[in-house]
């Protein structure tokens, strides 16, 4: 089954009396949404979804035996869940963070899919009933906007309440090698609620269990620049429709995601690169060529604009290996990736 | 008031006219381009202007720096739909004034007037939203399939008169500066002379000198508020000198070809387009798709074009092509330029781009390129195009230039540069769809 990056979700009425702005926030997964469908029925996915995805996929490669664990954060209608869990020998643990609207949208989504609930069910399942038949392998809070499965965690989550000091929520493993994904989520915080999520993360996995400890990591996908006339003009735009990316001023450029890394803790390694660079230097030429044949592509010059303003930003903290070999160690591929020298 | 010039003051208001009318007026239109030829022959002073992509308040921002049709002669290198959200009232417009004023406005044929590219890019989309069918889009793609592929532009001369201001000391002293003769002249933001080049420094001139940031915001009230209103032959028309001087090459006479998108390595010469079966759907490849979707490149040669149509072409490759044809420049659009023009391989070729602020997001100025006649009147012009242009007159005269130290100076230039129109007067729908970005 081919998956596109996105799934539809029923619409329902705009939940009750909840802050206009975070609405506003969550009708952006909306747009991501229908941009994408757009995409996938052309034949291509974002060059940035196929940056996370050679990122994901480094990090799932890697020799370390046993299971690793995803945190998706802002996930929203996001699919890479079921995209990767076509895999069925992977042994993974993934969760997503959303607010309680959006998860519940897509929990009404999954029930009424079947093939979407039963990759959940037998994902992780050594011998998953050949029938299908018998328990789902999940619980939904349907309330409280929740699943749990053996692999597969939905939180109905407000991202802004996570700073050092909170628990982890439950199901999630401190002691796996774990990667964190922010697609275009942490801009729409305040600078201080976007460290603090930072800082939450390094607190939970890096120092404060070092001894279990099996590396965390974070890959960030969001617009930079903003000094510039196209960077002004999309700030003013977005503001026109209540959009504030509240990040962007402080995380502007490369070299800032970069110290932001730095400075939060995810320290033993770091790196960022504009979507430009990633499609000139990322994506091999076979798949460019394939791209620019699916059809007349009108909108180069303006396209390149745009992915100057958009960054993949990525870091990790990795002590040390369980098994103390340096080929064990989880994230040690992601210093291998093509580095844009600013 | 004939029911033309009341189609032409609606849609001025940006008001679209009725089905019925648009059928007639594309009947028209018709045939008046089809006694056009492919490379269409236009007289010196002229206004070329680049993509316009349904930004129909920035045309009329357009009309306002640059002066109304008739009182200046236009030229518009194609794209004027899609992408914009007003791709049927500006072509219209356009379309409109072309039939009223058929010798004061040329037509020439962008990528984006095709069948094809319009169900992709918006225009289709726009005209089932306006009329309920699909009837305007087919008349309008009827047209599409008689403009022209390009326009030969005679009689420019080798300077632009100086604008000058009225007061600042700044301004003067460039005026003193470029007192000879002025090649080049860029009027920025608010009607303000930022640059005046004189002929000894041809080739000086790049994008990096010109940006945005270079060109000072003043206010349109200010004392250079005078020039934008448009009086007729604006601008470089008049008493420019355009004769030959010990610093400057004679200039005898070359053409300007515009065309939307560039060259193609089926054609050699200007004489190989006219032979062209231009009245069709613009097709995949071959030499008429090349004219309307290549682009310009820092190469050798011919390189693939990233766009899966048309070329890449080299400065070694215009060069040449220039030096055949007896061509003095190359004027073409089709690429977004955030300064709104860039001349490139020593100002034997510019990009014009009049869509400010593209699809509402770029964030660039837009621009337009007055040549002005030649009063020099050289032998060649009264000699007519016939003369002009015949391939074994275009040969002779090119080997005037034959050693090629001589280096050929281009026609006097003005690019005027504006921005898009105010947010408030653009009358932009409330509801109006969001310019897309990765959310």
């Amino acid at each position: 089954m081919a998956i596109p990056t996105r799934f539809a979700t029923p619409s329902m009425a705009a939940p009750p009396s909840s802050a206009e702005k975070d609405r506003t926030v969550q009708q952006t997964d909306m747009d991501a949404l229908v941009s994408r469908c757009s995409a996938v029925q052309t034949g291509y996915l974002t060059d940035p979804t196929k940056a996370i995805d050679q990122i994901v996929e480094s990090f799932l490669s890697r020799p370390f035996q046993g299971k690793k664990q995803i945190i998706s954060l802002g996930a929203g209608s996001d699919t890479r869940f079921f995209r990767l869990a076509t895999n069925k020998s992977l042994q993974l643990l993934y969760h997503e963070f959303d607010f309680p609207q959006v998860t519940s949208r897509k929990i009404t989504a999954i029930q009424r899919h079947k093939e979407l609930a039963t990759i959940i069910s037998e994902f992780g399942q050594v011998n998953p009933p050949e029938d299908g038949s018998g328990v789902p392998g999940f619980r939904v809070d349907a309330r409280a906007g929740s699943l749990s499965s053996l692999c597969y965690y939905i939180h109905p989550i407000d991202l802004r309440t996570l700073k050092p000091g909170v628990p982890l929520p439950a199901g999630i493993d401190a002691t796996l090698p774990t990667l964190f994904i922010s697609e275009c989520c942490l801009i729409y915080l305040s600078p201080n609620e976007a460290d603090d999520i930072f800082r939450w993360i390094t607190s939970s996995f890096g120092q404060a269990s070092e001894s279990n400890s099996n590396g965390v990591g974070i890959v960030l996908y969001e617009p930079i620049g903003g000094d510039d006339s196209f960077g002004k003009v999309m700030i003013r735009n977005l503001s026109q429709r209540g959009i504030v990316l509240r990040t962007l001023q402080r995380y502007s450029t490369l070299e800032r995601q970069k110290e932001r890394m730095r400075v939060l803790g995810f320290n033993t390694g770091m790196g960022a690169c504009d979507v430009n660079f990633i499609h000139n230097e990322w994506i091999d030429s076979k798949e460019k060529e394939r791209i620019d044949g699916l059809e007349l592509l009108d909108e180069r010059e303006e396209w390149v604009l745009l992915a100057k303003h958009y960054c993949i930003a990525w870091g990790w903290i990795e002590q040390h290996a369980a098994s103390g070999s340096a080929a064990d160690l989880s994230f040690q591929s992601w210093s291998q990736f093509p580095i844009q020298r600013s | 008031m004939s029911d033309l010039d009341r189609a032409i003051e609606q849609l001025r208001q940006c008001r679209p006219i009725p089905e019925l009318q648009v059928r007639e007026i594309c009947f028209k239109a018709r045939e008046i381009l089809i006694e056009e030829a492919n490379v269409q022959i236009v007289d010196a002073p002229v206004t070329i202007c680049g993509d316009i992509h349904g930004q129909f308040h920035d045309l009329m921002e357009l009309f306002r720096v640059g002066g109304d049709c008739p009182d200046t002669n236009y030229l518009f290198m194609g794209d004027f739909v899609d992408r914009g959200f007003y791709s049927l009232e500006s072509f219209l417009l356009l379309l409109c004034l072309k039939v009223r004023y058929p010798d004061r406005i040329t037509l020439i044929r962008g990528n984006h007037e095709s069948r094809q590219i319009t169900t992709v890019y918006g225009f289709y989309d726009e005209c089932i939203r306006k009329y309920g069918s699909a009837n305007v889009w087919r008349y309008c793609c009827d047209v599409f399939d008689y403009l022209a592929l390009g326009a030969l532009v005679i009689g420019a001369g080798s300077s632009v008169q100086p604008t000058r201001l009225v007061d600042g000391e700044d301004a003067e002293a460039k005026v003193r500066e470029a007192e000879d003769e002025v090649e080049i002249e860029v009027i920025g933001l608010g009607g303000v002379v930022t640059r005046q080049m004189s002929r000894r420094d041809a080739g000086m001139i790049n994008s990096t000198n010109l940006t945005p940031s270079a060109l000072p915001h003043l206010s349109s009230s200010g004392p250079a508020g005078a020039l934008l209103t448009g009086v007729p032959g604006t601008g470089a028309s008049g008493n420019s000198r355009g004769i030959a001087n010990a610093n400057t090459p004679a200039n005898t006479g070359g053409a300007v070809l515009c065309v939307h998108g560039g060259l193609s390595p089926l054609i050699d010469s200007v004489d190989k387009i006219r032979l062209l079966d231009r009245k069709q759907e613009v097709p995949h490849d071959g030499a008429m798709c090349d004219l309307l979707w290549s682009d310009p490149e820092e190469i050798d040669g011919w390189g693939l074009s990233p766009r899966g149509a048309g070329f890449l072409f080299g400065a070694d490759i215009v060069k040449q092509f220039n030096h055949l044809n007896n061509l003095t420049l190359i004027a073409r659009a089709h690429q977004l330029v955030m300064e709104g023009f860039k001349e490139m391989f020593d100002s034997s070729i510019v990009t014009v781009w009049s869509a400010p602020n593209y699809c509402y997001r770029c964030g660039n100025v837009a621009a337009i390129l007055e040549l002005g006649e030649d009063n020099s009147n050289s032998v060649l012009r009264s000699g007519g195009e016939e003369v002009l242009f015949n391939r074994e007159n275009t040969r002779r005269l090119a080997s005037t230039y034959m050693g090629g130290s001589m280096k050929r100076g281009g026609p006097g230039r003005r690019y005027r540069v504006f921005e898009a129109a105010a947010q408030d007067s653009r009358g932009m729908p409330s509801k109006k769809p969001m310019p897309y970005y990765f959310l």
